[in-house]
């Protein structure tokens, strides 16, 4: 066949300049269209290993990953994961607390938790998710891909076990991100926020985080948040010598150490505005051993943003794109605040003038005036972080950044 | 376990925000309850909120006018609050209904050190050492204060003894550190204080203080290099200023190889730590960094004059170390006045 041979020509002339990632690119595009799809793969990984951020190679990366999750396969798991894609639950929001009802009437009387408000089904995707593209591509090669298709990571021999730690200053966008990771893989989200497991700890709660774990085993597949793990780790503080702060971490580690492998479909994602806070038990290898940086949202997400929060508000002609040149560093909480005192100030007019005056880019502009980044502290934190404590590089991303923005 | 000990723990967690909100939705229900206001005061105190964790340690105190914790809150936070004469006396209080509680000694300690009464605060320091032998907290105690009384031989000693019986204690490092720096032994101010990063990375006071050391070390250079230049020019004469001669080049050489030996000199005992920290510590500092860098382009000045033996160029350095006078001058009255400012 000519195409063929095309073909072979192709992967020779790939063999004989194997830096050349468009070729490379273009190669795996045409054995994916030939169904070669592991084939396409290793092309597609190995030219992402040489430029990581290629939006072709992660565009690539995600149709070949679809395609590979949707033939028939007999793994009893992989038919898991895939069945709630093929549901439409968006359309179906009624019907969820129908179907997770008789479930949970059942585990109530075995354990007392957890309500059905836990659980819920994230609708927000990635690309709900303004501007981040760096963060997303990460959150794809990291997480998304090997979650997938788990068959295939494994074959790469890409460990499934442990989670994702996402880090960055407060109000930028973690948690967002972890619920839009849920919807994207269009599992169940269950939030086990720090107060959760701090009143486990105080005492003020009956259930353990091993009833948690379990509960999210029986709605798999399943993305366990752990927002705050800095709380448990408290590194510094003489709790953490506490005997039942330990048995909290503990409890934590082994109900973690016994997710992985047997790949259960509950994928733990956690948040952390501190880090170097986090006990150092945690971040071990198959707990959460990678670090993903959340920064303060770029430009088009800031614009992202401000749009959302100022869509039901009486509002004028607006020029965001000056707002978002003038919000550098401002984290998504900021902005909320931004556009909530610039709608005050609209208000307040409007009662003056006695008649509707539609919210301004003036009164963002006095508002942004008089409003600072709340994320200011944070970085003064983190250059003390990566000058004191990234022997190991565990900070090199954050590093990179403090590098580029001396000011902050 | 209480409501009260609750919010203890969830404040010795540093969750401060969830502490004050269980704090008060306990005492919606026992407004009167003595332990939970002293414990909604103690983490109003954390917070900084001093007139609002005044009001709870008062009602505290009101509750139960015998606790000696209410009263200790109570001064603290009035100490915070710049009323030093009624902190010191409530301070007393919770000293005469606890003589034997190293925690009540603490605060009143505390209180007469911001009141201004060094020599006072040193005598209940050192009665709270003797209360409580083995905490490092008491020793940092006794520390401080007498560090703050001029005394940096009792002050030394007792950092030491923190260190021995807690070496993780961040803090006692880092103002062991300080010390240093106030007698001018700068490489182990600088050792110090990277040791004190290394325990705790988000203590954010050590990259200031590293800042600070490399300003005296940068005074430092500068005085020799001046010295040195002096030197040189009368050495190198005056007659042939604009021709290459024999004595600029030896002067060269000389001022070059002694300040190599001075670098190293200094630099020997460092661990390889050291480098990302001043380096992160040049990144905040533009005037200072500018600073290195003209030092720098002064020695680079004098290769050149090893090198073509024209001294006239140490007119140069001289001219460089005279600009810099005068920038360090200007930031040194810029950034008091600020300080001054942003104190008020
Ligand atoms: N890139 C983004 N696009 C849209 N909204 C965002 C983005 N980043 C942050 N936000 C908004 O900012 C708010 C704070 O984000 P959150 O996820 O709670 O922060 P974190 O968990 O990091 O403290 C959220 O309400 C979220 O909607
Ligand atoms: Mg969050």
């Amino acid at each position: 066949m000519p195409d063929d041979a095309l073909l072979t020509s192709l992967l020779a002339a790939v063999d004989a300049a194997p830096d050349d990632v468009p070729l490379r690119l273009h190669v795996a595009g045409l054995l994916a269209d030939r169904g070669r799809i592991p084939e396409a793969l290793l092309h597609c990984t190995q030219a992402l290993s040489h430029d990581a951020a290629n939006p072709e190679a992660v565009a690539l990366l995600q149709r070949l990953t679809a395609a590979l999750a949707a033939p028939a396969t007999p793994d009893p798991a992989a038919e898991h994961a895939r069945e709630p894609a093929a549901f439409d639950w968006s359309s179906a929001e009624e019907q969820v607390s129908d179907i997770a009802a008789p479930e949970l009437a059942r585990a109530a009387d075995t354990d007392p938790a957890p309500t059905v408000e836990d659980i819920e089904k994230p609708t927000v995707k990635l690309a709900d998710v303004g501007g981040m593209d760096d963060v997303k591509q990460r959150l794809e090669l990291a997480f998304l891909g090997p979650m997938r298709n788990p068959q295939l990571a494994r074959a790469f021999g890409k460990n499934l076990s442990g989670g994702l730690l996402l880090y960055g200053p407060p109000g930028c966008g973690k948690t967002f991100l972890a619920r839009a990771v849920a919807g994207e893989l269009g599992a169940r989200f269950y939030d086990v926020g720090i107060s959760d497991i701090l009143d486990m700890y105080v005492g003020a709660s009956e259930r353990n985080l091993s009833q948690i774990f379990d509960a999210a085993r029986r709605n798999a597949p399943c993305v366990l948040f752990l927002d705050e793990i800095d709380a448990l780790g408290q590194k510094r503080s003489h709790l953490s010598h506490s005997s039942s702060m330990r048995n909290t971490v503990n409890q934590l580690l082994s109900e973690m150490d016994s997710l992985s492998g047997d790949n259960d479909g509950v994928f733990v994602l956690g948040a952390t505005n501190h880090p170097w806070d986090v006990d150092s038990a945690l971040r071990r290898p198959g707990r959460f051993d990678r670090m993903l940086l959340v920064l303060p949202p770029d430009a088009p997400a800031r614009g992202a943003i401000l749009r959302y929060h100022l869509r039901d508000r009486p509002v004028a002609t607006l020029d965001v794109d000056r707002i978002v040149k003038a919000t550098e560093h401002f984290s998504g909480a900021d902005l909320a605040h931004v556009c909530d005192t610039a709608a005050e100030r609209a208000l307040a007019a409007s009662m003056k003038a006695g008649q509707l005056r539609p919210l301004t880019t003036g009164d963002l502009e006095a508002a942004v005036r008089e409003i600072r980044p709340s994320t200011g502290p944070w970085f003064t934190t983190a250059r003390n972080v990566t000058a004191f404590g990234n022997a190991d590089g565990s900070y090199d991303d954050l590093a990179a950044y403090l590098r580029k923005h001396r000011k902050l | 376990m209480s409501a009260a000990e609750r919010v203890e723990h969830l404040r010795q967690l540093g969750r401060l925000d969830d502490a004050e909100r269980q704090a008060r939705a306990a005492l919606a229900a026992e407004p009167g309850d003595a332990r939970l206001l002293a414990a909604l005061a103690a983490v109003l105190l954390g917070t900084d909120r001093t007139a609002e964790g005044l009001a709870a340690a008062d009602a505290a105190v009101a509750a139960a006018p015998r606790d000696e914790r209410a009263h200790r809150l109570r001064a603290l936070l009035l100490s915070r609050l710049g009323r030093h004469q009624e902190a010191v006396e409530a301070g007393y209080v919770s000293v005469a209904l606890a003589p034997e509680e190293p925690f009540a000694a603490t605060g009143y300690a505390r209180v007469l050190q911001r009141a201004g009464r060094l020599n006072d605060a040193v005598r209940v320091a050192h009665h709270v050492v003797t209360l409580a032998p083995n905490s490092a907290d008491a020793h940092f105690l006794l520390a401080d204060v007498t560090s703050d009384a001029g005394d940096r031989r009792t002050a030394r000693e007792a950092y030491a003894e923190t260190l021995r019986l807690d070496p993780q204690h961040a803090a006692a490092r880092h103002d062991l550190a300080v010390l240093d720096a106030r007698s001018h032994r700068l490489s182990r101010a600088l050792k110090g204080l990277v040791d004190a990063g290394t325990m705790d990375p988000s203590m954010t006071q050590v990259l200031q203080t590293v800042t600070v050391v490399l300003w005296q070390l940068s005074w430092r250079l500068r005085v020799w290099l001046a010295i040195a230049t002096l030197v040189a020019i009368v050495v190198s004469g005056t007659e042939a200023p604009d021709r290459p001669t024999a004595a600029a080049r030896v002067a060269a050489v000389a001022i070059l190889l002694a300040s190599a030996a001075l670098t190293w000199w200094t630099t020997r005992g460092l661990p390889a730590r050291t480098r990302p920290v001043v380096l992160a510590a040049l990144r905040t500092d533009g005037p200072l960094r500018f600073t290195y860098l003209a030092t720098v382009a002064c020695i680079v000045v004098y290769a050149v004059i090893a090198v073509t033996g024209l001294g006239v160029l140490a007119a140069v350095v001289w001219l460089v170390l005279g600009m810099l006078g005068w920038l360090t001058l200007g930031v040194r009255v810029f950034r008091s006045a600020r300080q001054r400012r942003e104190g008020r």
